[in-house]
């Protein structure tokens, strides 16, 4: 690991800027979130964002292709990113949506294009915030080796390590003076205590009706946000738009969380109630990804029970499972 | 012990009382069990567990919604603005008066998680329960301020305003789901004909839903923040519904969720109406 002060990461920052989009957390007057941002004013402290940088690669919307009746045009944009400080939460999710967007029968050739476009640097929590479960899913705060740079924060000076060819092409565009080589060579820790997890050998229907599941989530307004802001809620929805002539077909986030999700154009709707729907929440991350991928789809980065507005908490709802599926 | 530690207890002293002589079979109040102590809704039916209840000042959200479609006499822990949404609720023919139990608390305000008080609260003008079948009072708490409303501002300044709020939103429709007033079975954004909702977070859609929404809440919205409290992006969502409302009071001298037998603003006509609230009709002034 070789340090580097902060300030001259905001100069590599604005050198990679010139060529490529910079994204990473600020600050809007309320809350800190993720967005387009420049090196001088992008956080360089411990804050968590309310939501996840999903969005710059799994864009909330996003045009996929344009079509007539004669020819149909795939979009190929994708404004290259540097995606600056994720945390190892939102890299571990990332490995999740690599998983489910890449590793299965189809591999997806948007998903494809952000990420060989990103440049991803990931940054190690100094603490847990409020709300934080990460350790409890098997995951080590300080660190993920699914970047590209990876930076631990000691005050005014980053440690650096690279973990990837792009990661390493990026520092050699830093200043003459504090030019870094300096490959990973740690792993991530495994923190003790017990694991919150579900064993992928469990049949789904057992839990539909064993759990409780009205009562586990009464009080949720079933509003969705926590999917919309969760680092690893990846289903979508298309939409047609007609534009000069032609067809704009765009793929948009959807939510498990919505009725209209599940429902049938005869009116039938199999998830009829909001605890139907938190259920397909929660077998989602914790049981069908996992049968699918081998990765629960939750990093315990807490944001959903910190922003949920009636304090629904996956986590509590995810130990009543266990308790069942035990 | 605290007045609102004192009001605590009798929260629970009450939710046992009621369970025991079957008066509700339902207690919906709040427990101290959310991150970083926002206290989040809790349904007691069972006497054994009323010491989950809690009262404090990080009661936040607003239970009211809750009573909506449910079975059996439900009591309600409501913060003064909860009960004008109780209220208007049954006002609008949504719940029944019989079928709530209104414990009405006295409120000091509330606070976010650093103790800053909430916006609504540093504005809100009704803070003892309007309606109530017990009140639980808190002597310490104060007459409220006069009202203060925003400012007159130009079209072109309202609109770099809006546009600044919007900004931020990402379109989950959290605060309308946190609305008591937002009961529809399905929202004009939720409809499929007319394309109300573009399915793309762009400025005419967020703006779309947002104006929409004031409109919808022209009369109705009863000034307890729960919209901009829900929205995890820090968009003052009540900007526009607080405009609205002063138009109401202003056109109709009505406030919400006050009194059983009012008729609300927006249900009646009076030959006398002011022209101004109808389309086309004379301008504002
Ligand atoms: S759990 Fe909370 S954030 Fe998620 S849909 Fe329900 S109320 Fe909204
Ligand atoms: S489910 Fe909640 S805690 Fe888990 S990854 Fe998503 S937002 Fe984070
Ligand atoms: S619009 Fe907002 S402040 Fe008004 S009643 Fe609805 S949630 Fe409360
Ligand atoms: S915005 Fe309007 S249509 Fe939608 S739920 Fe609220 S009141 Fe109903
Ligand atoms: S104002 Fe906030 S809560 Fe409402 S839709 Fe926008 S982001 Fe969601």
């Amino acid at each position: 690991m070789a340090d580097i002060k902060k300030e001259t990461m905001r100069k590599l920052l604005a050198k990679l800027a010139e060529s490529m989009t910079l994204v990473g957390p600020s600050d809007n007057g309320k809350v800190v979130e993720y967005k387009k941002t420049d090196a001088d004013s992008v956080l360089m402290d411990d804050r968590i964002s309310y939501k996840s940088p999903k969005e710059f690669y799994f864009p909330q919307t996003e045009k996929l292709l344009t079509f007539s009746r004669d020819e149909a045009v795939e979009n190929t944009d994708v404004p290259p990113t540097v995606i600056f400080g994720a945390k190892p939460c939102d890299l571990e999710a990332l490995r999740v949506m690599n998983a489910v967007f890449m590793e299965g029968r189809y591999a997806d050739p948007f998903f494809d294009r952000h990420m060989s476009q990103n440049l991803i640097i990931g940054v190690g929590c100094l603490k847990k915030k409020p709300g934080c479960f990460c350790d409890e899913l098997g995951l080590d705060m300080e660190f993920s080796d699914f970047c590209d740079i990876m930076l631990t924060d000691t005050g005014d000076t980053y440690k650096v390590e690279h973990l990837s060819e792009k990661g390493e092409k990026a520092l050699a565009q830093l200043p003459e003076t504090a030019k870094v080589t300096c490959a990973n060579k740690r792993t991530a820790k495994k923190p003790d205590g017990d694991v919150i997890g579900l064993s992928a050998d469990i049949e789904d229907i057992t839990l539909f009706d064993s759990v409780n599941w009205s009562d586990l989530t009464a009080t949720c307004q079933g509003c969705g946000m926590c999917t919309y802001i969760c680092p690893t809620c990846h289903c979508f929805e298309f939409k047609d738009v007609s534009k000069d002539g032609c067809v704009e077909r765009y793929r948009c986030w959807d939510s498990c969380i919505y009725p209209k999700f599940t429902l049938h154009a005869s009116g039938h709707n199999p998830r009829a109630s909001r605890a139907d729907r938190y259920r397909q929440r929660v077998l989602h991350k914790y049981l069908y990804v996992k049968k699918n991928t081998g990765h629960a789809a939750c990093t315990g980065c807490g944001r959903c029970l910190r922003s949920c507005p009636v304090g629904v908490n996956i986590k509590t709802v995810a130990k009543a499972v266990m308790e069942v599926a035990k | 012990m605290s007045v609102l530690e004192t009001q605590a207890q009798k929260v629970r002293d009450s939710a046992k009382k009621l369970l025991a002589d079957a008066t509700a079979q339902t207690v919906i109040g709040y427990a101290d069990e959310g991150v970083d102590g926002l206290c989040v809704p809790v349904f007691i039916t069972d006497v054994k567990d009323v010491g989950r209840l809690v009262w404090n000042r990080r009661s936040v959200p607003n239970l009211a919604s809750y009573l909506i479609g449910r079975k059996g006499k439900t009591a309600i822990v409501a913060k003064p603005c909860d009960a004008r949404a109780v209220v208007n609720l049954i006002v609008e023919n949504q719940i029944k008066r019989d079928d709530v139990h209104i414990i009405g608390m006295d409120c000091p305000g509330m606070t976010d998680a650093a103790g800053a008080a909430l916006h609504a609260c540093e504005t809100c003008q009704v803070n003892t329960s309007p309606v109530f079948d017990e009140r639980i009072e808190n002597a310490e708490v104060k007459p409220v301020s006069p009202e203060k409303r925003d400012a007159e501002r130009g079209l072109d300044e309202n609109l770099a305003r809006f546009t600044k709020e919007m900004e931020k939103c990402i379109l989950c429709f959290s605060c309308r789901q946190a609305c008591y007033g937002c009961y529809c079975q399905t929202c004009f954004m939720d409809r499929g004909v007319p394309d109300w909702h573009p399915e793309s977070p762009d400025m005419g859609a967020k703006m779309l839903y947002h104006l929409g929404r004031a409109m919808h809440l022209a009369g109705r919205c009863v000034e307890c923040g729960a919209c901009e409290n829900a929205c995890a992006s820090g968009v003052d969502v009540r900007y526009l519904i607080r405009e609205v409302t002063g138009f109401v009071k202003e056109l109709y001298g009505y406030d919400t969720g006050l009194s059983l037998e009012d008729q609300p603003a927006m249900l009646t006509y009076q030959p006398d109406d002011r022209e101004v609230g109808f389309l086309g009709g004379e301008a504002h002034g």
